[in-house]
């Protein structure tokens, strides 16, 4: 991995990689540079595999984090790569055309972080929710918790006690 | 002999954007919904068809009818809490989440699980192979009218589950691969009580070569269909008995050792014809060498030792800021869990990738165009999707 | 297509005469002994700490009250009641109970027309309840440490020739391993007398949050740097993790977090205290409950005036324990910060010599009386009057103050408490000095198991050399023709106590021993001097038993004087804190009426 990382690293404008165990690596590299960067892995390196294509939501920095997971089986190497772009304006590149079966993953990702790759296929199509207006509600900012109590009702008759504090009640109420 | 051609004359044209331009109300095209309560399917899952006479011209997958929203739940509970539900995301084969779940915490906490633990998870993933697999011969069967192999498998997976329930004290959920090892050691004579059910599983298994394999029925409704290109198996990130029944002897168990795989014998089936018969028969060999495995497992696992390392207090597990991913060979191919943390004691993303989300979605829905109606069931069930893992 | 391929499967039909594999009767099939079913809960072992609660991760399990299960020490009461229709059978809530009295019968099968059946506590009428069948966790648990971390001591032959201080203090690494372990259910804080938040300055030190660990600390307690090193530590005998392991090490985490903040910080955290009242309040005795109660009057803005006898503050904790369990520069930083709330400390000031009971009453609002216990008592048997006998609390106080003390080659102490502990290891400590040698017999009334001293003194003393015989009862001190001291003669003990619970020690006088020695210490128990208070005022208060009475707001029988401490109370430095801290409050309820009447 570190041999291909040093061959790419200029070429790309790589981040450091970060090794972890087994053939696992991770490495950052700017939006811009990610369809050379995949193109290069897939046809020169044997990198043919794409395992999953996702998002994490990094709220606090304004950022999404695009994970690409591709895996050179012939010499049992795995390598993310992670594009970080804006979260108000999100948007990615398509690579559906490298590999037909990310359309899938992009679709998902419109849906459930609200992320667009224009020029993918049938992006807009539901795909796991049916009628969703809220957030898209994978991102961090949609609480699922408050959407669960709106939604559905609690069945009533539930209470509990804090040991700590029903000691207090019981042993001690004016706190000595 | 009788062999469906599709007629491509039948298509209509494709639009400017490539999508195909059907117009309903020609009368020439049907719409058919197969799913999501269909015998032909397996989990709550449909397939939108469009049909021209009994020739499908387009299908479309839709999942979202169990969607829980997993791995949104995930983001929300602690490190330990996560564990009861990961098993949740698959039913059938619910082991590998946790085995992987298990593992990415591992990895990013830096803990190792005792050796003990590491044979105890080889063997209750293969348990669960074994018993996903008895769903798919079962479920192959029932999708070309072969009834009997459905209630045949059933039962042998039912006497595997009781093997799970003595073990693991559950028979579907079986929440015993703790991050850190697992819960528990072999009960006393399990090793004689599992050989029953291999020699019974055996038994069965002759009479499914017998009423399926070698069945002409079965054979002609099944060789020659759904042949996937070997070349697709890239695109489409084919992985596991898929790509296997292509020529391709992808397992990652072989290709990216984990647990204590390096240490047990065993061989990849393959076959070369890539259609249904062909991951048909590349499940079935599979199942024998499951049955091997177990066995072999039993016979070198060490007998006693701790089942689980050393955990921090899991009321307040934090784990440093890192991102991980953990892979194995489920019954389907590449099961994963790519675990992100930031510090906190919650996850900050958890992902999970199952081999369904691209065998029934792009490739299903490249597949299906050309295809008789009712090779469709056929054609879906051999692929071996569990809905779940798609709409987690 | 072959013949073969059509005619094979027909060879199935064998099958048609088997007996079918369904079972006839699936209700009622029982499940594998480990099976996870309803749970199954031993109530007098819970003691409702709600780690269960805590863990699972479906809200399912709501602490309740449960009739015929109170509240007491190290244990809150509660039970847990399962709500069924959340529970997902995972059994988390088995493998983190604290004391293992949570398991799960192998019981699945339940039909109940009523929904809300499903929500119930276990352990009280269910049909399985005592089942052995079911889910237990395999060994001790394991989802939450076992062990204490280790603390580093100075080794025996190291510390026996000095007075340094033995217990070395964690370090940061092993602080926040040690404060992993805890479950922060808060059982110790009813248990610990000031009440202290420790589950919340434990998480204090998880999160490396120091700042907000001192906050926390001086919240119920002005003196860490003493409760950290020398406190009784109740609170770790009701903590949850002893069920199965070691409790939490909390009196070692709370000198962790006063270790790691430096003194000057400690002044800037607690901050400066309120305007100041115009409100004057003496207090006599310059003691952990005299200036706890300083502490928080002079935070509340009121002048505070400590007056002390000896030459300087700390009372007990600095003339009592000896300096290699508390540095006096520890105990120093202590009362450095109360003096830094504008507390004065008059030391060397007796009151009764040097300064009159009514000229306190006359130029302050209120007067707090927390003079400690400081004279020794004896155990008047035959022989103890004259040279070569003498009391712990005295020769304590000695070594202290830097004088030279009378010392033997074998001395024998009388007591089983942790002040003669104190004394015993301090001679010892002397005698290696002058003798190079350790020469001392411990005898004690009760018998090891009931030792009044904490175990770990009992431990450390005998690693010194410190020869202990139990159950000894002291008949006399033996004397030669000259006077000199011999020996101590005793009996065996065969009860403390009578019928009624009082105080009769009854002896096997078949069983004599003498234990050799040239000196003899008695410590035994000790009494407040109340001579300060003068002929007048002695008569004008009542008492209860020798102590002055006071009331549940420690107020006297005089409307002025008020009294806290070892001398109405007792028996550790952290009840003579919550004392102080009750006085206080007290005092400054009178001063706020008094305002209002104005």
């Amino acid at each position: 991995m570190r041999d291909i990382h040093a061959l790419l690293k200029q070429r790309h404008r790589l981040g450091p990689l970060e090794p972890r165990k087994g053939g696992l690596a991770f490495v950052t590299v700017p939006r811009e540079n990610l369809r050379g960067l995949l193109l290069e892995l897939r046809d020169t390196h044997g990198f043919t595999h794409l395992v999953l294509l996702t998002a994490v939501d990094w709220m606090e920095d304004g950022l999404f984090q695009l994970t690409y997971m591709l895996n050179n089986r012939g010499r049992d190497l795995t390598l993310g790569i992670r594009v970080m772009i804006d979260r108000e304006e999100a948007q990615g590149d398509t690579i559906h055309d490298m590999w037909p079966t990310a359309a899938t993953y992009q679709r998902e990702l419109k849906e459930m972080f609200g992320i667009d790759f224009p020029g993918s296929p049938r992006l807009d199509e539901e795909f796991i929710l049916e009628g969703w207006t809220d957030l898209p509600p994978y991102r961090r900012d949609f609480d699922s918790l408050a959407y669960s109590q709106q939604t559905y009702a609690e069945r009533p008759g539930r209470v509990t006690h804090d040991p700590r504090e029903y000691m207090k009640s019981k042993l001690y109420p004016d706190g000595v | 002999m009788f062999s469906f051609k599709p007629d491509r004359s039948q298509y209509p044209a494709p639009g400017p954007d490539g999508k195909l331009q059907i117009d309903l109300e020609t009368g020439k095209y049907l719409k058919l919904w197969q799913g999501p309560n269909h015998p032909g399917i397996t989990g709550n899952m449909s397939v939108e068809l469009t049909v021209c006479g009994d020739e499908v011209v387009e299908g479309k997958t839709h999942v979202g009818y169990l969607h829980r929203g997993f791995e949104k739940l995930m983001e929300r509970r602690t490190f330990i809490q996560v564990f009861p539900i990961v098993c949740r995301v698959c039913v059938p084969e619910p082991d590998f989440n946790e085995y992987c779940y298990a593992a990415a915490v591992e990895d990013l906490a830096g803990i190792e699980a005792p050796e003990y633990a590491q044979w105890m998870r080889t063997l209750i993933l293969e348990m669960g192979r074994f018993n996903s697999y008895m769903m798919f011969l079962g479920g192959i069967g029932g999708a070309l009218g072969l009834g009997i192999t459905g209630q045949w498998m059933t039962y042998v997976r039912d006497l595997m589950l009781d093997r799970f329930e003595e073990l693991t004290g559950a028979r579907i959920y079986h929440m015993f691969i703790l991050p850190g090892g697992v819960r528990g050691h072999l009960p006393e004579g399990f090793e004689g009580r599992m050989e029953e059910v291999l020699d019974t599983a055996e038994r069965y298994l002759a009479d499914i070569d017998r009423v399926m394999f070698s069945n002409s029925v079965f054979k002609t409704r099944t060789k020659g269909v759904g042949v996937i290109d070997p070349a697709l198996f890239e695109p489409y990130g084919v992985t596991g008995p898929n790509a296997r029944a292509g020529g391709v002897a992808k397992d990652l168990r072989k290709d990216s050792p984990y647990l204590v795989y390096d240490q047990l014998d065993f061989e990849v089936a393959t076959a070369t014809d890539s259609d249904i018969f062909a991951r048909a028969t590349v499940r079935r060999a599979d199942v024998q060498t499951s049955i091997d495995l177990i066995r072999q497992i039993l016979k070198k696992m060490p007998k006693t030792g701790p089942a689980m390392a050393k955990i921090p207090n899991v009321l307040h597990w934090k784990i440093p800021r890192g991102e991980t991913y953990i892979k194995g060979e489920c019954s389907r191919g590449e099961y994963g869990y790519y675990l992100v943390t930031d510090g906190t004691g919650y996850p900050r993303r958890i992902n999970v990738r199952g081999p369904s989300y691209t065998h029934a979605m792009a490739l299903l829905e490249h597949l299906i165009p050309g295809t008789n109606i009712s090779d469709v069931a056929a054609l879906m069930v051999s692929l071996h999707t569990y809905p779940p893992e798609i709409e987690r | 297509m072959g013949l073969r391929e059509v005619l094979t499967p027909f060879t199935v039909w064998k099958h048609v005469f088997d007996d079918p594999v369904t079972i006839k009767q699936p209700i009622g099939r029982p499940a594998a002994e480990r099976y996870r079913g309803f749970h199954q809960n031993d109530l007098d072992t819970c003691i409702g700490c709600g780690t269960c609660e805590a863990i699972c991760q479906n809200g399912a399990i709501d602490m309740v009250a449960v009739a015929g299960y109170d509240p007491e020490k190290g244990n809150s009461g509660l039970k847990p009641q399962i709500d069924y229709g959340r529970c997902c059978w995972c059994a988390l809530c088995v493998d983190v109970c604290m004391t293992g009295s949570l398991t799960m019968s192998n019981e699945y099968t339940w039909v109940d027309t009523d929904p809300d059946a499903f929500r119930f506590v276990p352990g009280l009428e269910e049909p399985w309840k005592d089942d052995e069948e079911g889910y237990e966790r395999e060994g001790k648990r394991v989802l939450s440490g076992i062990e204490r971390i280790h603390m580093e001591e100075m080794e025996p032959e190291a510390r026996i020739g000095n007075f340094d201080e033995i217990v070395a203090g964690y370090s940061r690494a092993e602080a926040i391993l040690e404060a992993d372990r805890c479950v922060e259910c808060g059982l110790c804080v009813a248990t610990c007398p000031a009440h202290m938040s420790i589950p919340d300055y434990i998480a204090a030190v998880r999160d490396q949050d120091y700042d907000r660990g001192l906050q926390l600390l001086y919240e119920t307690n002005p003196f860490s740097e003493v409760c950290g090193r020398v406190c009784t530590h109740k609170c770790e005998g009701s903590c949850a993790a002893l069920h199965e392991g070691d409790p939490i090490a909390i009196r070692w985490l709370k000198r962790h977090i006063i270790d790691e903040v430096p003194f000057d910080r400690r002044i800037e955290l607690i901050g400066q205290p309120a305007e100041p009242t115009g409100r004057k309040v003496a207090i006599i005795g310059a003691g952990p409950a005299g200036l706890t109660a300083a502490f928080d009057l002079a935070r509340a803005g009121h002048g505070v005036v400590v007056y002390e006898a000896l030459a300087h503050a700390g009372g007990m904790m600095r003339y009592g324990i000896p300096e290699y369990r508390l540095p006096y520069d520890a105990l120093d930083r202590d009362i450095g910060v109360i003096e830094a709330m504008g507390v004065e400390i008059r030391t060397n000031c007796r009151v009764g010599r040097d300064v009159t009971m009514d000229e306190l009453r006359r130029d302050h609002d209120a007067v707090v009386l927390t003079i400690g216990l400081h004279m020794g008592r004896s155990t008047r048997v035959p022989g103890t009057e004259g040279a070569g006998v003498e009391k712990a609390v005295d020769l304590l106080r000695r070594i202290t103050d830097g004088e030279k003390v009378p010392l033997a080659e074998q001395i024998v102490v009388i007591g089983g408490g942790n002040v003669a502990m104190d004394i015993a290891r301090s001679m010892a400590r002397l005698q290696k000095a002058e003798f190079g040698k350790v020469g001392i017999t411990l005898t004690a009334l009760e018998d090891i198991d009931h030792f009044l001293a904490d175990p770990e003194e009992v431990v450390e003393s005998r690693e010194e050399g410190v020869k202990i015989f139990d159950a000894r009862g002291p008949q006399e001190v033996m004397r030669d023709a000259e006077g000199k001291v011999t020996g101590l003669r005793t009996w065996r003990v065969k009860s403390i106590f009578d019928a009624e619970g009082r105080f009769a020690p009854a002896y096997d006088q078949s069983d004599e021993r003498v234990h050799a020695g040239s000196m003899v210490i008695e410590a035994i128990g000790q009494a407040a001097d109340t001579s300060l208070l003068g002929a007048a005022l002695t008569e004008a208060l009542e008492w209860n038993r020798g102590r002055i009475k006071i009331d549940t707001a420690f107020r006297t029988s005089e409307p002025w004087l008020f009294a806290a401490g070892d001398a109405v109370k007792g028996p550790d430095v952290i009840s003579a804190v919550a004392d102080g801290h009750r006085v206080a409050r007290t005092v400054m309820e009178k001063l706020a009426a008094r305002e209002v009447a104005q």
